[in-house]
Parts: structure tokens; C-alpha cells; sequence
């Protein structure tokens, strides 16, 4: 990630860039310099935003990806190409899915050629931690013959913004809510350019999940807390927010209201994991801060994988 | 697959190995080959894959009498305080497959590892009745003989079988002070999809063997145990000698209990999710969830850990992760004695 990074190579031309990104949607990876390239001039835009990102409406919300390539392209179609149709992505781009490496380069794209027109949160798996164990890095060390490519991009996640406010009304995010956060200004104040940490409010904000529950829970998942009804009320009542959008869950329906219409799950990968049936959604927000929610199910699948995976050969 | 970003080789017994066995090597005397100066002393198989005690592990083996019945159970124990940490083992191993990580674990709780009916030192009125009801049967009886009305905070552990057991336990809701539930790599969508193959399997296995450390070392070179010490502590409780053949065998008639083993897995998935106490599910090497648990697992209803470089034995290859994970497990969800202690976290009861 030093020297040779962002003057040589990629030319720095938006016609080599819109190449790229034709070659992209085609499903095809940018070649290994390429990513270097890209990923050098990304970092240059994403350390220039806030924790807090501010988005201007009209702009659709979109859940978790999960190297769902050809689902990430049916979002496209629904929802309207990028730059027409601004975005607001809420992270988990990679793992799972089969074309991680593709999805994540993409979006990349789009942003270092359009970075006014989307924005791109950090999720959870955008960490070198999570990847190493649900895909990502053995689909690089696969495309690509080495890990170089996995150690450059999730270099480049730990300058992905954690939040992003939506005309100061909808606060966007991958998790949730964190005890050791009650302002905005508390999470603008952090030095978020790290790897996700196990614990404290940058590793809430991408783990934490709401509950039925009132008050704070200790999260089933191992990390992050669940917040009820009365946490996000105030969170909500203190920061002046109508809403608090976020992504994380799957919801069969692809979108979920919680807490009295405070909080809403948004999930942007149909039939996850290729095996699990539900709806993908996205959430359109219109000059006037109109909500609609736009439902999508998988796309015709072109010679993806087999997803049936050979039994283990034990069984006591 | 393997990469090298990962310290967590599974190799270390080949150095503990020399290191360990050098002193013990030195008694007898030495072989052709350890005369060879550019070379470590090579251990004779009977020295490398001699057996080790449950005494090195735990601190205490007992047996609990069921009132009312011929069942007598056989159990290890380890550690003074914390949360009791019951770890049910997988079909034809003992509770001695907890030995290694039992030793660290008892820092922080108090491990109790049984073994089943039909395994190790354990007798009962009917051996080949390992249905799911009389195996969770036998849980709950041990768990009231021993501990009466006023139970400690129980963190249950199975692997495998003993996983699917837990879980049918915890579904139950027969054990009143449970408090966590840990699975350690079986999941009811690939355990179903591999029922076919277990007659076969087991039939592969080798049946005889002529002595003790033949057994531990069929088990290490055939790859079912990777880690050289746990094998020589657990391996010997899973045979028994035959007198009419003059040789070791499997203690456990796992062949004979075909008809139960549907039961075992059985919509496992749907009652791990269903058990209202915190879940720890741990994985050997690849995600192998079903749409159930990968739907349960992506709405955050448990924690999964896909724990690298291990064989099917999670707590047997790596036992010093299983028991980091166990205890860290156990903190996070602020487990203690006497059950779930939040000091300044509001968490209503379910």
C-alpha cells in the first residue's frame, strides 16, 4: 500500500475507470495491479469522509450483499443504474456469496467514479478477521493465486465510514446501536481507520442488533449488544432522527419494521447463501423523504456453482 | 487450504512429543537408529503412543448410582469454582476426550465429564439403548443425583453426538438451572446427509487391536485425533479387551444402535434455535450449516465459530482454543455459579 500506489498504472483517466467498471458488471475481475490502483485511489476519497457521512435525498438504502454478484446486479435494475439512482450501501459486501471479489470491486468502482453519488459503509465482514474465515480470502487466494489482493481491499475497509445521516433524518448503519454512544459527535470523534475491534463502539455500531426486549442485552451473537425499544427512542429523541435504517439481520421479507417504526432492517441478499428463500429489499427515500421499499427476489442464476457441499465423512 | 496466517498448527505434539518422551526414552535402551548423530532419538511407537492418565487432567473420577435402577455412570471432575461446565462426548469416545481442555478450563469453572451409557466406564441396564430419550434421561438422573434440588449454573457442552443430545436436553428445558448450551460440530442438515454413510464408516474402522497403543496410534495416523496426548489419555477408555480374542476392541457397539441414530439429529437445528439460553455453536474447519441454522445464524441468534485447523474433535485437537473459547463463552454471557449476573445491564427474563 506504499509508494506505488496512486500515480502509476491506471492512467487516472475516467474513460480507463468506465472501462473497468463495464468489465466489472460483466462479472469479470480487474486484474491485480488494477485493484491496487483502484484501491489507492478509494482510500484517497474514503479518508476524506466522516464517521458520520452526510447523504443528500434522493437516495436508495441498501442491506447486506454478500458477494451476491449477479442479486447485487437485479439491485441495479430495480433500483436504477449508478450515477442515475444515488445509493447508500450499509456494508457486508463480501463472504458468503461466490463473487465477493467482483461485488466488493465493483462498488469500489462506482465510488472512486462517482464518489458524490454512493456511499459505502462498513459492515462487519468488511474485516480481515471475518474474512479469513467466511470466504473472501480463499476467493482471492482463488482468482487471484495470492492473498495480495484480499490484503489490499481489506486495507481499504478500514477507511470505509461506519455511519452515514441522510438529510439529517435517517442514520444509516450495518448494526446497531452501543451503550458507550448517546450523540453523533461521540462517534465522530473516533479514530475509526483500524481493524474492527472485538469490543467498544466501533464494533457495536457494526454488531449490535435491535430486540423485543427492553433496555441493553448481552448479543447472542458474541459481540455488539440488542438495544429495545426505549434505547433507540432515545438515541432517536437526543440526535433529532426520524429513523435508524440499518442492515446485519436477515428479514424474510427483505425489510423489517422494529421499535414503533424507530428502526428498520434492511437485507439486500435474496435467498441468502444461496440457500435460505427469503426476499432482498431496498429503500428508496425521495426528495420529499418519501419511503418506498422496493422487494426483489434472486436473480437467474447463470452457471453458478453447485451449492450442494460434500458430507463430512464423520458423524459420532 | 492450509494458510499461513494462522499460528494455530496442529502439529506442536511432534516437538512436545520429542521433548516430552526424551527423558522416558533414555531408560531404555537406545535404538540402532538413535545412535545416528544428525538425528533426534526416534521413540519406539509402544513409547510414543503409550497411554496417559485421567489423573493428569482432572482431579477427580467417581461414579453416580441412579436410585432406583442398575445404571452407574462414570464421571471425571475438575476445578473448584464457576458455573459447572457438563460435557457430553461424541458416539464412541468417553469423557476423557475432555481431558486436555478440561485441565485449563477448571482455572475459571468446574468441569464435569461424563461418560455416556454404553461408553467408557459407564454400566447400565441396557448398553445398545442409546435412543435420545434414554440418553437424555440418563443426563437429567445424573445431573439430580448429583447435585439434588438446588443444581449449580450448568454450561452443557456436547460434541457431536453428545452435541445433538445437548440440545435435545436443552429443548426439554428438564434442567432448570441451565444456562448455556455449546455444540461442538454437528449440524442436523449434514449429520442427516452422512447417516448413510455410517455403517460403512464405522465398518472401515479397524475392530482389533492388539494392544492399547496400537489403538492411539491407528487413531492419530489415521487422522481421526490429531493431537498425539489427547489420544493417549482418551483412546484407552473407548476399548475394552476380549478376552476370547486376545486382543483390544471398541467398547461402545455404536453398529448395534442404528435405529437410533435418525433420532439423535432429528430437527436439531429447530430446537438449538428454540432453547432460550445463549448458544455457542462450534464448527471444525468449513461452515456446515443448514438453511435453519444459516437463517438463525444471519438473524443473530447464536454465536458461530469455525474453529481452523482441527479434525472433527474440536476439544481433542485444539484444547487450548476449545477452552479459551469455552471460558470466554462463559464471561461474556456473565455466567456464574449460580447463573446469569449482569451488574448495571438490564435483561428482562424471556
Amino acid at each position: 500500500m506504499d509508494a506505488p500506489v496512486a500515480s502509476t498504472g491506471g492512467g487516472g483517466t475516467n474513460g480507463n475507470l468506465d472501462e473497468q467498471i463495464a468489465q466489472l458488471v460483466q462479472c469479470k475481475p480487474l486484474s491485480e495491479p488494477e485493484v491496487r490502483v483502484l484501491c489507492g485511489k478509494a482510500k484517497e476519497i474514503l479518508m476524506q469522509e466522516s464517521n458520520v457521512q452526510p447523504v443528500k435525498s434522493p437516495v436508495t438504502i441498501c442491506g447486506d450483499i454478500h458477494g451476491q454478484f449477479h442479486d447485487l446486479a437485479e439491485l441495479f435494475r430495480i433500483g436504477g443504474k449508478c450515477p442515475d439512482t444515488n445509493y447508500l450501501f450499509m456494508g457486508d459486501y463480501v463472504d458468503r456469496g461466490y463473487y465477493s471479489v467482483e461485488t466488493v470491486s465493483l462498488l469500489v468502482a462506482l465510488k472512486v467514479r462517482y464518489p458524490q453519488r454512493i456511499t459505502i459503509l462498513r459492515g462487519n465482514h468488511e474485516s480481515r478477521q471475518i474474512t479469513q474465515v467466511y470466504g473472501f480470502y480463499d476467493e482471492c487466494l482463488r482468482k487471484y493465486g495470492s492473498a495480495n489482493v484480499w490484503k489490499t481491499f481489506t486495507d481499504l475497509f478500514d477507511f470505509f465510514p461506519l455511519t452515514a445521516l441522510v438529510e439529517s433524518e435517517i442514520f444509516c448503519l450495518h448494526g446497531g446501536l452501543s451503550p458507550s454512544i448517546e450523540t453523533l459527535d461521540n462517534i465522530r470523534n473516533f479514530d475509526r481507520v483500524q481493524e474492527v475491534p472485538h469490543e467498544g463502539p466501533m464494533c457495536d455500531l457494526l454488531w449490535s442488533d435491535p430486540d423485543d426486549r427492553c433496555g441493553w442485552g448481552i448479543s447472542p451473537r458474541g459481540a455488539g449488544y440488542t438495544f429495545g425499544q426505549d434505547i433507540s427512542e432515545q438515541f432517536n429523541h437526543t440526535n433529532n432522527l426520524k429513523l435508524i435504517a440499518r442492515a446485519h439481520q436477515l428479514v424474510m421479507e427483505g425489510f423489517n419494521w422494529a421499535h414503533d417504526q424507530k428502526v428498520v432492517t434492511i437485507f439486500s441478499a435474496p435467498n441468502y447463501c444461496y440457500r435460505c428463500g427469503n426476499m432482498a429489499s431496498i429503500l428508496e427515500v425521495d426528495d420529499c423523504k418519501g419511503h418506498t421499499f422496493l422487494q426483489f427476489e434472486p436473480a437467474p442464476r447463470r452457471g453458478e456453482p453447485d451449492v450442494t457441499r460434500r458430507t463430512p465423512d464423520y458423524f459420532l | 487450504m492450509e494458510n499461513s496466517s494462522s499460528n494455530l498448527s496442529s502439529l506442536p505434539e511432534e516437538d512436545s512429543q520429542n521433548g516430552g518422551t526424551a527423558a522416558q526414552s533414555a531408560s531404555k535402551s537406545p535404538s540402532a537408529f538413535s545412535s545416528k548423530p544428525d538425528r533426534p532419538p526416534i521413540q519406539a511407537p509402544s513409547q510414543k503412543y503409550a497411554p496417559l492418565d485421567w489423573s493428569d487432567y482432572f482431579d477427580q473420577e467417581d461414579d453416580v448410582h441412579i436410585p432406583d435402577s442398575e445404571n452407574v455412570f462414570h464421571f471425571y471432575k475438575a476445578g473448584n469454582e464457576g458455573p459447572v461446565v457438563l460435557c457430553l462426548h461424541g458416539g464412541g469416545y468417553s469423557g476423557l476426550s475432555f481431558a486436555l481442555s478440561a485441565k485449563l478450563i477448571k482455572e475459571k469453572a468446574r468441569v464435569v465429564a461424563l461418560d455416556l451409557r454404553g461408553h467408557g466406564k459407564s454400566s447400565t441396564e441396557n448398553d445398545l439403548d442409546l435412543s435420545i430419550e434414554t440418553l437424555c434421561n440418563d443426563v437429567v438422573a445424573v445431573v439430580k443425583t448429583m447435585y439434588g434440588d438446588s443444581p449449580p449454573a450448568i454450561v452443557m457442552v456436547g460434541h457431536s453426538m453428545g452435541g445433538a443430545l445437548a440440545v435435545h436436553i436443552a429443548a426439554k428445558k428438564v434442567l432448570p438451572s441451565l444456562a448455556a448450551l455449546v455444540v461442538v460440530d454437528v449440524v442436523e442438515g449434514t449429520a442427516m446427509a452422512s447417516l448413510i454413510h455410517m455403517q460403512q464408516i464405522l465398518s472401515n474402522r479397524m475392530q482389533h487391536f492388539s494392544s492399547i497403543e496400537k489403538a492411539i496410534e491407528w487413531n492419530i495416523k489415521g487422522g481421526s485425533l490429531r493431537n498425539v496426548d489427547s489420544a493417549r489419555v482418551s483412546i484407552p477408555s473407548t476399548l475394552i479387551y476380549d478376552d476370547s480374542r486376545k486382543c483390544y476392541t471398541h467398547r461402545a457397539r455404536l453398529v448395534e444402535t442404528e435405529q437410533y441414530w435418525r433420532g439423535w439429529y432429528e430437527g436439531l437445528s429447530q430446537k438449538f434455535l428454540a432453547s432460550p439460553v445463549p448458544k455457542l455453536l462450534l464448527l471444525a474447519g468449513t461452515d456446515r450449516l443448514d438453511k435453519t441454522l444459516t437463517i438463525g445464524q444471519m438473524q443473530g441468534k447464536f454465536q458461530m465459530v469455525v474453529v481452523r485447523h482441527t479434525g472433527h474433535a474440536i476439544q481433542e485437537d485444539v484444547p487450548d482454543e476449545f477452552a479459551n473459547m469455552i471460558l470466554n463463552f462463559i464471561s461474556h454471557n456473565r455466567i456464574g455459579p449460580h447463573g446469569v449476573v449482569i451488574p448495571g445491564l438490564r435483561r428482562p427474563s424471556q
